[in-house]
């Protein structure tokens, strides 16, 4: 099952921190740029820059870069003209040509701060973070205090996960942080990241008056949401007045909380009362797999995903969780339907041909798998799941050159390159099993690098204390191994290597211990 | 040339002789308690033989085929039958053959009746088929498997057939034919998939007891369908669920006791297969180890007082090194390592690896599958039937292993695993490091077959243990043991009098130099099969033998020492009946 949805705005995890700066474009981030008057001696220049001004105040941003771009045609070093022409393409959010522009005015004059803070606001928006502090500092040096350069120094720490500068930065200019809801939002983000859980409560309890209203309210509903701070997120919900909002939605949003909450029969309960209500739709339906799901009532929750396919054949996301819901169950006939299906109706979707290519390799039908694998390659050469699938679909099918060389390659080329080591290591240890000796020190390189490349490969830690412990050295297994355990506390398989490696010390209670808890986790 | 100097010597070398003997057994046991039994004595091997194993089904008759039923609505037991047993049922002397057939399945039907068959061994490495006449060739289910035991201890080997959705029990009358008791026994094991059964004396009352590993959860009614490669195949064993075991207590009067409940077992649900028994903690309490199908195998402690205790997980006998139930299909147990303790493999499916658990301490065991090299060799095979055999009587237990895959279409979707493979001779140098004997094996190794049960005997009393293999759909496989006589070796029958009379839980020791071999007389092993009795234990080096002291600790616990026995020949024991 792929991971419930979360509220519309937060997006995938990976992005989740970018969330903030991309939500703020049309409405906080606008409101930092405000056209000048500038004094000209060309009166040509002058007359366009004051109908260019006129436009722009007016609305009509187009006209008014056209006629700011005759403006500094003619006065080509006139700082105003520069400036505004960069401001009016900003508001276009036309941020690189605009800040080609700061940056001209600034070459004339350094001394602008007004330029320096627009561009530093262009910079952060086009997320290139350590220019912006750059400016940001060289505002900040001028002038400590300076509230809008503490405002987006804050926004930029919270984005780079600085969430101690960042809540500084913006607890220190509390007046422009309550201008919106979404500053504010990335302050409580912060307190939460750092341990001050009741500041962040603080201050997501002043979205429920917010000016923004309802928009407010279900974004501070969906910082606590992310920060597991399930009471408050529930508090919020429940703060809005029964007139002011759609209660649907509200209600949706109260059971994807108590989702995540994992009070799955609650959530399911206000889904299916929607569903009685009339509201069939695709997004209660797969919220409510995934409930049923979790719940295991596995039939229930294929029901609902093929409820959500029929109210909406487009929707690729009810595909790809019924799908991994039938192989997860190995429903292995009806999964390999589905993924025939799925590659008819999202014929350009890698993400559909990973599936598929999971389905046919749980199968067995390995030449199938790898064909699935490939397709998937050719769609996204930079989706490492579908490059793993494919060396695991060729091991399986025997080919284990091809897949030896399938990581090879993708260690080669991929930036994150911790998972092919991973697999390449897991693949030479099987080969080693069969004879191939040499295989196993260089599996081991591998897992240590892939630990280098990437600490928190609980797997790798894994693979390392299981070959140790192979090797008959418990001690020196133990180490990896409990940092294994302690990055994947429910991987069944580290806990019973663990007390296999306990009962050759004869530490006995702990191998008992652990046997217990692999029992307790295999199924 | 080979084939025709086989025929050409095989009355020569290897004549056995029948006699109406356990007559006389009966009444030389009385005046002693060893017996040479002279008259099966014999020949050394002729060097023109160039395979270890030769297969000789055809010479010794064997004609009955194997039916499975195979049918358009895949089902899982098709794939799974049968099994084979080695005993003399008719106590001359001689191994003879009995075979479990399958079944017919709702869409297929056999054109003829689908049959067991017991062949009796008429000597000079011939079979007739006296299966109708013994009264053993119909059951009224889908045939599974074989187990051998003289539960009355009556001199005469009784026959339990499991199969779905029962199983039966024929008494051996002695004179030729055998009567379906299983009613009156109440060992129906109504509506349940059983597979392996296995005799042993588990509260050491001197009758044995009978544990029948169940499968899974199983109707014809309930068609499953998966594909592999869009083609319809069987689904995966998961997708049934498993059963307990049951466990019967002998109550020594011709009927049994279900005592799985009280005893403990019936709690252990998961698919079973194949099943030992043998006493792992020598406490002289026979044990039992289970080999389960994605199922954790067992290692089934007696504790003395009918009750059972699950100890495999302890022991690292349950899952592989990942914590994975592997799918184990047959098992044994033998000291493989000259330790003095039983040590375990099982046969699995393909990538899994049959599995070596050598003994390491206390009910501690180290899987030395890789180190033994035993995954190299069967990465590609779905194992079934396996024994420990020392084929060439160097004293060390070596491995023959028969394999087969259960989807036809295998090979459209691997390239490096077959739908038929050949069965493995592994010979041990000793230090439990196993050498694929290959070519040398014989030409039966270089050929795919869809094996499945196999059982050990010695069916021409040469010394030299042989084999026999069921196929799916097929023929079975008589393999006769060619090797040159390097070693020399002993043969013990035991006959127990206080002990149950099969001896089934003596555990022998000889003594030779200052080494000393352990064989057990094990219940059950291998997968759906049931094996000769007797034990061969091979001399390494008999020209420095001064003396072969040899002790036997029989079930009821008596300890027994034969100074020594008489080499290259079974000597017959018989337990002393007094304190």
């Amino acid at each position: 099952m792929r991971t419930p949805p979360r509220p519309v705005l937060a997006g995938t995890l990976g992005r989740r921190l970018c969330v903030v700066a991309l939500l703020f474009a049309p409405s906080f981030v606008l409101s930092m740029y405000q056209i000048r008057l500038h004094p000209s001696q060309n009166n040509e220049a002058e007359m366009h820059s004051a109908e260019g001004l006129a436009l722009a105040k007016a609305g009509d941003l187009q006209s008014a870069e056209a006629e700011l771009r005759k403006a500094v045609a003619l006065a080509p070093h006139n700082t105003g003209f520069l400036d505004d022409l960069a401001t009016v393409l900003a508001m276009e959010k036309k941020f690189e040509e605009s800040t080609s522009y700061f940056q001209r005015a600034l070459k004339i004059d350094s001394r602008d701060l007004v330029a320096r803070r627009y561009v530093a606001a262009n910079l952060w928006q086009m997320h290139r973070y350590a220019e912006a502090r750059q400016n940001l500092r060289i505002l900040l040096n001028s002038n400590p205090s300076d509230p809008q350069a503490l405002l987006l120094l804050g926004m930029i720490s919270e984005n780079t996960r600085d969430y101690a500068t960042a809540a500084k930065a913006l607890a220190s200019v509390p007046t422009v942080v309550r201008a919106q809801p979404e500053s504010i939002a990335a302050l409580a983000r912060s307190y939460y990241h750092i341990g001050e859980t009741e500041k962040a409560r603080a201050w997501l309890n002043e979205l429920q008056s917010h000016p923004a209203g309802v928009r407010a309210v279900l974004l501070g509903v969906q910082i606590a949401d992310e920060m597991q701070d399930y009471k408050t997120a529930e508090s919020l919900l429940s703060s809005v007045a029964p007139g002011d909002s759609d209660q649907t939605e509200l209600r949706y949003q109260l059971a994807l909380v108590k989702f995540h909450a994992e009070q799955f029969e609650e959530s399911r309960q206000i889904l299916q009362q929607l569903l009685d209500d009339g509201h069939n739709t695709t997004e209660v339906n797969r919220l409510l797999a995934s409930c049923l799901e979790a719940q295991s009532r596995h039939e229930e929750a294929i029901h609902a995903l093929q409820e959500a396919i029929q109210l909406d054949p487009g929707n690729e996301a009810s595909y790809l969780d019924l799908a991994s819901i039938l192989l997860a169950q190995r429903k292995i006939s009806p999964a390999i339907e589905l993924a025939q299906r799925m590659a008819k109706a999202f014929p350009d979707s890698s993400h559909v041909f990973v599936s598929k290519g999971s389905i046919e390799l749980g199968a067995g039908d390995f030449t199938d798998a790898i064909n699935s694998f490939t397709r998937a390659t050719q769609l996204e050469p930079t989706n490492s799941e579908a490059t793993i699938g494919l060396a695991r679909a060729q091991a399986n099918a025997g080919m284990t050159d091809q897949a030896k060389a399938t990581l090879d390659t993708a260690i080669r080329r991929f930036p994150e390159k911790a998972p092919f080591e991973l697999q390449l290591g897991q693949m030479l240890l099987k080969e080693a099993d069969t004879g191939n000796k040499g295989g196993e020190v260089r599996a081991e390189q591998l897992f240590n690098s892939a630990i280098a490349h990437d600490t928190k490969l609980a797997e790798a830690y894994y693979e390392l204390g299981e070959l140790t412990l192979r090797r008959g050295e418990a001690v020196k297994a133990l180490i990896p191994l409990e940092k294994a355990a302690k990055l994947a506390p429910s991987s069944a398989k580290t806990h019973f290597a663990l007390s296999r490696a306990y009962r050759r010390l004869g530490r006995e209670q702990e191998a008992a211990k652990q046997a217990a808890l692999f029992e307790k986790l295999k199924e | 040339m080979s084939s025709l100097l086989c025929q050409f010597y095989v009355p020569m070398a290897r004549k056995a002789h029948r006699a109406p003997r356990h007559m006389l057994f009966a009444f030389l046991a009385i005046l002693f308690p060893i017996t040479s039994l002279a008259l099966l004595q014999h020949a050394s091997l002729p060097s023109a033989y160039t395979e270890i194993f030769s297969n000789v089904t055809e010479q010794a008759g064997i004609v009955w085929r194997h039916f499975s039923g195979e049918s358009p609505d895949r089902f899982l037991i098709e794939t799974m039958g049968g099994g084979v047993a080695f005993l003399d049922f008719d106590a001359d002397g001689l191994q003879d053959l009995f075979f479990v057939n399958g079944g017919e399945t709702p869409r297929t039907k056999s054109l003829s009746s689908v049959r067991n068959a017991l062949y009796r061994n008429i000597g000079n490495g011939k079979f007739e088929d006296v299966s109708a006449k013994a009264g053993v060739d119909r059951v009224e289910f889908y045939g599974m498997g074989v187990a051998v035991g003289d539960f009355d201890n009556d001199g005469f080997p009784d026959l339990y057939v499991s199969g779905f959705p029962s199983s039966a029990l024929f008494h051996n009358n002695g004179n030729g034919t055998f009567t379906d008791v299983t009613a009156r026994a109440g060992v129906k094991n109504a509506g349940r998939w059983a597979a392996s059964a296995a005799w042993f004396d588990f509260d050491q009352d001197g009758y044995l007891d009978l544990v029948v590993t169940n499968y899974a959860r199983f109707s014809f009614n309930e068609i499953k369908k998966c594909e592999l490669n869009s083609v319809r195949s069987y689904c995966e064993q998961k997708s049934y669920p498993g059963m307990p075991l049951t466990l019967f207590r002998n109550n020594g009067n011709g009927t049994f006791m279900d005592v799985s409940e009280k005893s403990g077992v019936a709690k252990l649900v998961g698919r079973a297969l194949g099943v030992v028994a043998i006493d792992v903690n020598d406490d002289g309490w026979p044990d039992l180890f289970v080999a389960r199908d994605a199922s954790p195998n067992l290692l089934l402690i007696n504790k003395r007082n009918g009750t059972f205790e699950d100890s495999a997980l302890e022991a690292e006998l349950a899952y592989d090194e990942n914590g994975v139930a592997k799918a184990g299909m047959g098992c044994d147990a033998g000291d493989i390592n000259r330790d003095g303790k039983p040590d375990f493999v099982v046969t699995n499916f393909n990538d899994e690896y049959h599995s070596l658990f050598i003994s390491t301490a206390s009910l501690l065991y180290s899987n030395q599958t890789v180190a033994s090299r035993l995954a190299a060799y069967t990465k590609a095979y779905v194992g079934w039937g396996t024994h420990f055999i020392d084929y060439d009587n160097d004293g060390n237990l070596d491995l023959l292993i028969v394999n087969g895959h259960i989807n036809q279409v295998i090979e459209s979707t691997r390239l490096d695993v077959k739908y038929q493979e050949p069965p493995l001779l592994l010979r041990n140098n000793g230090n439990g490091v196993l050498r694929d004997m290959g070519e040398q094996a014989g030409s039966v190794f270089q050929s795919g077959y869809r094996a499945r049960g196999l059982a050990v005997g010695d069916f021409d009393n040469d010394g030299r243990m042989d084999a026999v293999f069921t196929r799916l759909d097929g023929t079975p496989v008589l393999l006769r043991n060619n090797v040159e006589q390097k070693h020399a070796w002993v043969g013990f029958e035991l006959q127990g009098t206080k002990s149950n009379r099969d001896a089934i839980g003596a555990k022998i020791t000889v003594e030779i130099g200052r080494r000393d071999m352990v064989r057990w007389i094990a219940g059950g092993a291998s997968y759906l099969s049931s094996h000769d009795k007797r034990v061969i234990v091979g001399i390494p080096d008999d020209s420095t033998l001064t003396s072969l002291k040899t002790e036997i600790r029989w079930p009821s616990g008596t300890i027994q020492h034969v100074s020594m026995p008489k080499l290259k020949q079974y000597n017959k024991v018989v337990e002393p009946t007094g304190r």
